[in-house]
């Protein structure tokens, strides 16, 4: 599946106009402020109902309007047997975000049929430098990625968790902790193939990320590591340790232990990226990472994510361009923005941006 | 807006589940343009549930008088005990054809976040069928989704040791309502239950 083309409505600056994408490379080039981030945000919205920038998607709302909304409209690539999709999102002061999907309201299992969505932008650095909690989240969505039939089991996991900790917090106001080693099993049987599923995701990852960290020149051996937090315990043993910990979880009035607390840790020379690295080290490794699991995917034989790469050329010298516009030109589709054209040394097809307005390009 | 006993009808109707207002309105003026007789027949069908069933003393079970069609049935096997958590899911294992037991239906599942806890579904009722003798086995037919293991894992505590437990087999999909299950996967996890 493909997006070939976005249609905004009072979404930032962008006027209301149908925007078209070629397949494979699209560069969106234009002088800073001219509303490249805000096309890939457009698509992003229209495809999951939130924003790759900001939490708060009503700042998308164009100055002066009370709704803002993004059509996209996505075509199965050739050998590809979906049907075309309509996505449609949808956000106003007043009321919820509205997802439709073919003119009805989006059920879960619609995002199954767009492709996934890898973002690079400034402000997802938090990936690599932040706390651990994006990470497995992250890590999660690359796990229902690579194995739809997966999907469910961080859900189911966090199903069981909000229960057993519902039961903590009940109990330390007083309440008794009724049934607290049922659920102690409960979410020990959720936690088993989480970290399973979690250390096979992890695992596909490692070799692609470290070739691409050092295609990309992140200097000295970069690696990824899944740390789980329950280490090598089977279901049995995390109900053990959960029982064993029940003092301390009843003290707080929550779970300390499972793989809500995992880490994936990414390194670089043996040190943590997250700690130690430089901000230019930190984006060559977010890049690594989304370049890895495009990898993962490739080797799964599934569908490539769409690619939206934001401001990724003005820190790379020509050669790593080079090597990364070779990365992608793959089968998938991405969208790179650039304020110069000639940072992006391939034969790609390009839109202008200026004051919000896309204007296509013959392809060089 | 409308005589009071539309509006009326309209707020009744607007209670029910899944009804929103405009619907409980179409509902309505179905009911007004509807002949005497369905629209009666209809009040009729809700007094008569309401005056009739109740639960069975026995299982929970919904039941026309104190004891279920099941459990008064001589020809089911009084060793074998099938739990259940709600009466809705006594149906879709009846029309499997396989299991000729009773059954106990717990009135829910555990859901701390709820506030339900043991004491407010039919866990000890459960108990005390056990320890009053005649029952061998007792097949654990909660959900498969989180609450429904929790309470499964539950039943196992209190139960162990005292008799028979099993869980429906695998075949169920993770997450799944028994409600939803059909009746081939169904059949065959009745057929396979593994003891717990
Ligand atoms: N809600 C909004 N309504 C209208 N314009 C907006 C809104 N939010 C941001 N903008 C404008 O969008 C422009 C920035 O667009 P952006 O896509 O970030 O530029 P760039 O091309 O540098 O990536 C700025 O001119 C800003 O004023
Ligand atoms: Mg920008
Ligand atoms: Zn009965």
């Amino acid at each position: 599946m493909r997006v070939v083309r976005v249609a905004p409505r009072s979404f930032r600056n962008l006027a209301d106009e149908p925007i078209g994408f070629g397949p494979g490379l699209t560069v969106l080039h234009g002088p800073n402020g001219a509303g490249k981030t805000n096309v890939l945000e457009a698509v992003f919205f229209a495809l999951t109902g939130r924003s790759c920038r900001t939490r708060r998607e009503r700042e998308a709302i164009a100055f002066g309007s009370s709704l803002a909304r993004v059509e996209a409209r996505l075509e199965p690539d050739p050998g590809d047997d979906g049907e075309p999709l309509t996505m449609m999102a949808s956000i106003s002061g007043s009321e919820a975000r509205r997802r439709l999907v073919d003119g009805a309201p989006a059920e879960p299992g619609d995002d199954l049929r767009r492709p996934a969505i890898s973002v690079f932008m400034p402000d997802r650095l938090a990936l690599v430098k932040g706390a651990p909690a994006p990470r497995r989240a992250h890590l999660d969505r690359l796990v229902a990625a690579l194995h739809p039939a997966r999907a469910g089991l961080a859900r189911e996991y966090g199903r069981a968790l909000a229960q057993r900790n519902g039961l903590l917090a009940r109990a330390r106001r007083g309440a008794e902790a009724a049934a607290l080693s049922a659920w102690d099993r409960a979410l020990a049987e959720r936690a088993e193939p989480l970290v399973a599923a979690r250390a096979a995701a992890a695992a596909a990852l490692a070799a692609p990320f470290a070739r691409a960290a050092s295609e990309l020149g992140l200097d000295g051996s970069a690696a990824l590591a899944y740390r789980p937090r329950t280490g090598e315990l089977d279901a049995g043993g995390i109900a053990a340790e959960l029982a064993a910990r029940r003092e301390s979880d009843l003290a707080r009035g929550f779970t300390g232990f499972g793989p809500h607390r995992d880490e994936v840790e990414v390194s670089v020379g043996g040190r943590s990226l997250r700690r130690y690295g430089s901000q230019g080290q930190q984006r060559l490794g977010l890049l690594a990472l989304l370049f890895a699991e495009r990898e993962a995917l490739r080797a799964a034989r599934r569908r490539l994510p769409l690619l939206l790469l934001d401001d990724v050329m003005s820190e790379l010298d020509p050669e790593r361009r080079a090597r990364l516009v070779a990365m992608v030109d793959d089968g998938g589709q991405t969208l790179i923005t650039a304020t110069e054209l000639d940072h992006v040394p391939a034969a790609a097809a390009g839109l202008a941006i200026a004051d919000g307005v896309a204007t296509a390009e013959e392809r060089r | 807006m409308h005589p009071a006993p539309v509006d009326r009808l309209i707020a009744e109707l607007g209670k029910l589940p899944g009804i929103g207002r405009r619907t409980a309105q179409r509902l309505a003026f179905h009911i007004l343009r509807s002949s005497d007789e369905d629209a009666f027949a209809l009040a009729t069908a809700i007094r008569e549930v309401k005056e009739r069933i109740g639960l069975c003393e026995t299982c929970f079970n919904l039941a026309e008088g104190p004891t279920c069609a099941i459990c008064s049935d001589p020809r089911r096997s009084r060793e074998l005990i099938c739990v259940v958590e709600e009466p809705q899911d006594v149906i879709p294992i009846e029309r499997t054809g396989e299991y000729r037991g009773l059954y106990h239906v717990l009135g829910g599942a555990l859901s701390p976040i709820d506030g339900i806890d043991p004491d407010d579904l039919r866990i000890d009722e459960l108990v005390r069928r056990v320890e009053a003798g005649e029952i061998e086995e007792v097949v654990i037919a909660t959900n498969p989704t989180t609450t429904g293991e929790a309470t499964a894992h539950h039943i196992g505590e209190r139960l162990r040791d005292r008799v028979t437990l099993t869980r429906l087999a695998s075949g169920l999909p993770v997450g799944a309502d028994l409600e939803h299950a059909d009746e081939v996967t169904l059949g065959r996890a009745l057929t396979g239950r593994r003891s717990v």
